[in-house]
């Protein structure tokens, strides 16, 4: 008995991840800021800021509930470190 | 016809279910069986490619070709003639208006619905009347459920991964219903939305399940309970607007047709009259004041409802055009209010069903 599949192949390549610094000190890190809970964000780039010495860029999404722009993604991917997924 | 999706052998159909099962194919239920014949005649009722895609399926992206989705119309149980149907919904569910990205991934629980109008949908068997949330009819069923399917296995937004809906409601499974057409004094909802007469269409919208409005009474006594029960504090209008849907009963649209009340009529006054003082939306909390704050900085939430004014009385939509009416059901003293998302998308989107001849 045949049937098709439902579904499409899972992507057998997957580029490799970029290398993690060893220290925020010094990196540049993209916040990109999903635009659903500005104070926790403002938050978390000052811990960022103050307690790694990270040099931190936001990044600020057109809606949370829509994926990011790709110029946003490649501008994000530039950084040393992307923070991303941030919300309630 | 040539048919690209991977060919799979099993001895029974009983070894094809449980390979359903533990692939994560199918959404909980058993389907039937996509075999090679079955998924031709649904291409062959579109009469298109069967490599047209319609898109990326978010979030996970996989392509809506007419094949692909063909294989999951017969999994839900539809008919080749329910397919172009299915198509129509898929064509207004990834329209951008929706955010299909955004509906099949948040923590709040709408999911989307499709109302079909058109001559055809009676000819189809589309269920308008009694108990039409409910089962009992092929057409709605099946429909439903092939559009989920299809974002199942396309879009793969799952439970257990990045379908973060708390709690989602049974709608998942299927949620399609047809608009009452013969049974009502109004022009039907795709014609209100710029569909010629007499065509066929699909909208879709994304909503909470239908909540019971004991409705009936002159205009005023049906209009008093709807309006109280479009701005209970719970729902997301009441805090970041967006779109709203009331599901009348041909009664109900009979009764206030008798007296002159057009749905416009009806949609200015409940616009007017389903708000919520800001003291009593704002006790609600401070993460709701917060979400409304990033509506309005983000500018869909409108400028001119005074946040700061404790006489200030908020609506639960921007305008009124933004409360959708629909009539269905039974001929009885029940109406539905479904509120939707808010102002975060999942707004109604209404595409024409392409049929082959």
């Amino acid at each position: 008995m045949e049937f098709l599949s439902p579904v499409w192949p899972a992507a057998t390549t997957a580029r490799p991840p970029k290398k993690r610094p060893v220290t925020l000190a010094g990196a540049r890190v993209a916040l990109v800021d999903d635009n659903l809970d500005i104070p926790f964000t403002t938050h978390l780039e000052t811990l960022l800021t103050e307690r790694t010495g990270a040099k931190v860029r936001r990044l600020v999404k057109p809606s949370g509930t829509a994926p990011s722009p790709s110029s946003l993604i490649d501008d994000a991917a530039g950084s040393d470190v992307a923070v991303v997924g941030i919300g309630l | 016809m040539d048919l690209v999706s991977e060919r799979l052998n099993v001895d029974d159909y009983d070894e094809a279910v449980e390979l359903f099962y533990r692939n994560r194919w199918t959404d909980g239920l058993p389907i039937v069986l996509p075999t090679r014949g079955r998924v031709e005649a649904m291409i062959a009722a579109s009469r298109r490619d069967p490599q047209q895609s319609l898109g990326p399926v978010p979030p996970k992206g996989g392509a809506a070709t007419i094949e692909k989705l063909a294989i999951n119309a017969v999994m839900g149980g539809c008919l080749p003639e329910h397919f172009p149907v299915v198509i129509a919904a898929m064509q207004a569910m990834m329209e951008p208006a929706h955010n299909l990205n955004g509906v099949l991934q948040t923590t709040h629980m709408c999911v989307s619905l499709v109302i079909v109008n058109g001559p055809n949908a009676r000819r189809l068997g589309f269920n308008s009347r009694d108990g039409v949330f409910g089962n009992g009819y092929r057409a709605n069923a099946a429909v439903g459920r092939a559009v989920r399917l299809a974002l199942w296995n396309l879009g793969g937004a799952f439970p257990w991964d990045t379908d973060k809906s708390t709690l989602s409601h049974p709608g998942e499974y299927a949620f399609c219903i047809a608009e009452e057409e013969e049974d009502n004094p109004w022009r039907p909802l795709h014609v209100e939305r710029g569909c010629p007469e007499g065509s066929d269409a699909v909208t879709v919208f994304a909503c909470e399940g239908p909540h019971s409005v004991f409705c009936y009474g002159t205009p005023a006594e049906m209009l008093h309970v709807l309006t109280d029960s479009m701005c209970s504090l719970g729902n997301n209008n009441v805090h970041v607007l967006g779109q709203t849907l009331i599901t009348l009963n041909p009664l109900n649209a009979e009764e206030f047709a008798k007296r002159g009340w057009s749905k416009d009529d009806i949609r200015r006054y409940l616009w007017e009259h389903a708000r919520r003082r800001i003291g009593d939306v704002r006790a609600c909390g401070v993460v709701h004041e917060q979400f409304r704050q990033m509506e309005r900085d983000a500018g869909r939430y409108p400028h001119r409802y005074d946040l700061d004014n404790p006489t200030t009385r908020l609506p639960v939509t921007p305008t009124p055009d933004d409360i959708h009416i629909v009539v269905a059901g039974g001929r009885s003293y029940f109406a539905a209010v479904l509120p939707g998302w808010g102002g975060f998308g999942g707004f109604a989107v209404t595409r024409r069903i392409e049929w082959s001849s």
